[in-house]
């Protein structure tokens, strides 16, 4: 995962700093993502909420935008359409930093998704 | 809450195995509406899931006495443990249909989390006070190749049988899981696996060996919203599934076609010896009777037809560039069998027919509240109601009917965004079933935009003594 390895690094990459900006202007969070770990799992660890529901990748509560740096995510992120993907948004539930990032969190994301489709 | 075990005429003259009863519930559908009190509060489903508020989901408890200081008030909530479960659907442990089972109480709650796949039990022992009492775990239910339960529904015998919407990954087939009433445990698949695809709502009918499943789609393709490519590309349901009870096992699919695009919440009459039924078809926005046509050899459930009985037009608006099409998302029926209610959730109205005849059902009223061609305050000088009629119940005598306004929170997200910002509200009808008629009651508002937590949503209703949409009989 992490090209370089360095302090924490436990064999599966170095931990990364996530900035989390929320979609709703409310401020910015910052937690350290641990080798191997969620973006979803690295927030609670610092007990800073953002939304979330399956934690399988299927529901996409939990999407972000990806605004800097990279993510692998653990499995295929089903509730993601290529052209979300394309896009930028990704699943915090599966979604593990690959760098340091800075992503648009909160409940307005996922609503970017989709749209009344009659209107 | 048990019936003196009286028999009431007709309803009960064909009860081929006249008992003691012994278990949960009342002896007959009549029983139920004679002997059963006014309903002095309700159990109703409040969500936070998806939102940017800290809280889990709660089970709401509604004070429905009139003469109560409280009335119209949320009195106690029970906050799950968890975030992100989507309380969606949920149902007793016990009921009517178990009433050969002595012991059994309808005392526990079965909350599902319908994005979490988490299973919760409260006991209801103290009505006005229920407590959690156990959790069946997400990994657990994944270990059944199930996930997204949905209804829930106690089956004779003591068992309650939930249907799931997806495989762990949130994919299809669907199925449904059993769980054992003595100890909430997963007894397994009820169901053999492949017997369908998609899953949503079920209806069974045990003296007529007959089960109705009904079909939404993929969790994966619901859960993020409602996408008209989708659509387009055959990923939500239109078939109903007639299954024979005894043997678990899909005896007859039965395509819905274009009239019937995502067939939701299915409801037999509740005369245990009928066959027909009734399912809303959302996004086609009709209603459909089902019925057995024929018997086949064996004791099997027969054949069965589906007719469009009920066709809501879509209607222009001039803020959506399309036709806005009803949403016929909850419909019920009244515990005498005459009448059946349904709401359009986008336009905004909750609909009484008398389906006396069930092949013909008869317009007979309907109350406009919210929704995109209903009121914004159905009730002068309280608030603003965002959302349409969603979630229906019925008082057992049929003379009171309440709804929510909230569908799942993506697709509110979707359809009433304003929903998010100020929270649902739950709405009462008097209904008067000799006329045929319904008033919204101007005395009655809980506002979920109130909660301690933040705005949430608030979406199934059930009373303590059984309900409309609970209740069946064997």
């Amino acid at each position: 995962m992490g090209p370089d390895g360095g302090p924490g690094d436990d064999g599966d990459g170095p931990p990364h700093r996530l900035e989390l900006e929320r979609a709703d202007g409310s401020g910015t969070t910052t937690v350290t993502a641990r080798a191997a770990e969620t973006v979803l799992e690295a927030a609670e660890r610092a007990d800073t909420h953002i939304p979330f529901g399956c934690r399988t990748g299927a529901c996409a509560t939990c999407t972000a935008e990806l605004l800097s740096g990279t993510v692998e995510h653990r499995r295929e992120p089903r509730a993601l359409k290529p052209r979300h993907r394309e896009a930028g948004y990704v699943l915090t539930c599966i979604a593990v930093p690959t760098a340091d990032c800075r992503l648009r969190v909160g409940s307005d994301v996922a609503g970017e998704l989709t749209e009344n489709p009659w209107r | 809450m048990n019936s003196t075990g009286h028999d009431s005429g007709t309803e009960h003259a064909h009860h081929d195995h006249d008992h003691d009863h012994e278990g949960p519930g009342y002896t007959t559908p009549q029983a139920a509406i004679e002997e059963s009190e006014p309903e002095e509060l309700a159990y109703v489903m409040g969500l936070y899931v998806g939102t940017d508020i800290d809280a889990p989901d709660f089970l709401a408890v509604v004070d429905l006495d009139p003469d109560s200081a409280t009335y119209a008030e949320v009195v106690d909530r029970v906050e799950m443990p968890n975030r992100g479960d989507e309380l969606h659907h949920f149902g007793w442990n016990a009921c009517s249909s178990s009433c050969h089972v002595g012991g059994l109480e309808r005392r526990h709650l079965v909350i599902p989390g319908q994005r979490s796949s988490r299973i919760h039990v409260v006991d209801t022992k103290d009505r006005r006070d229920p407590e959690l009492e156990q959790i069946i775990e997400p990994e657990e239910v994944f270990e059944e190749d199930l996930s997204a339960p949905h209804t829930v529904h106690c089956i004779p015998g003591g068992q309650i049988v939930l249907s799931m919407l997806g495989d762990p990954d949130g994919e299809l087939p669907g199925g449904f899981l059993e769980l054992d009433e003595s100890d909430f445990s997963i007894d397994g698949r009820w169901d053999p696996p492949g017997e369908i695809e998609m899953n949503y709502d079920f209806w069974y009918q045990p003296r007529r060996n007959v089960m109705v499943s009904t079909e939404w789609a993929a969790p994966e393709t619901y859960y993020p919203g409602f996408d008209l490519d989708d659509v387009e590309a055959g990923k939500y349901g239109r078939q109903l599934h007639i299954w024979n009870w005894e043997e678990k096992t899909v005896e007859q699919t039965i395509d819905l076609g274009e009239e019937g695009m995502i067939p939701l919440e299915v409801r037999f009459l509740h005369s245990p010896v009928s066959t027909h039924g009734f399912v809303g078809a959302a996004l086609s926005s009709n209603v459909f009777n089902f019925h057995q046509v024929e018997t086949t050899p064996g004791d099997g459930p027969g054949r069965y037809a589906a007719e469009k009985v009920i066709d809501i037009e879509a209607r222009e608006h001039e803020d959506w560039d399309m036709p806005v099409p009803g949403l016929v998302t909850d419909l019920l029926v009244s515990m005498d069998d005459r009448y059946l209610f349904f709401s359009n959730w986008l336009h905004g109205d909750v609909r009484m027919y008398d389906v006396s005849d069930p092949m013909n059902p008869r317009f007979v009223d309907r109350i406009w509240a919210g929704g995109h061609f209903g009121p914004d305050h159905p009730i002068e000088g309280e608030r603003k109601v965002v959302g349409g009629p969603q979630m229906l119940q019925l008082s057992l005598d049929g003379e009171r009917l309440y709804w929510t306004t909230s569908l799942f929170s993506s697709w509110d997200e979707q359809f009433y965004p304003e929903e998010g910002e100020l929270g649902s509200v739950m709405l009462k009808a008097d209904v008067d079933p000799r006329r045929g008629s319904m008033t919204l009651d101007e005395e009655f508002l809980v506002d979920f935009g109130e909660m301690p937590a933040g705005p949430a949503r608030a979406h199934e209703i059930r009373w303590p003594d059984g309900d409309c949409t609970s209740d069946v009989w064997q």
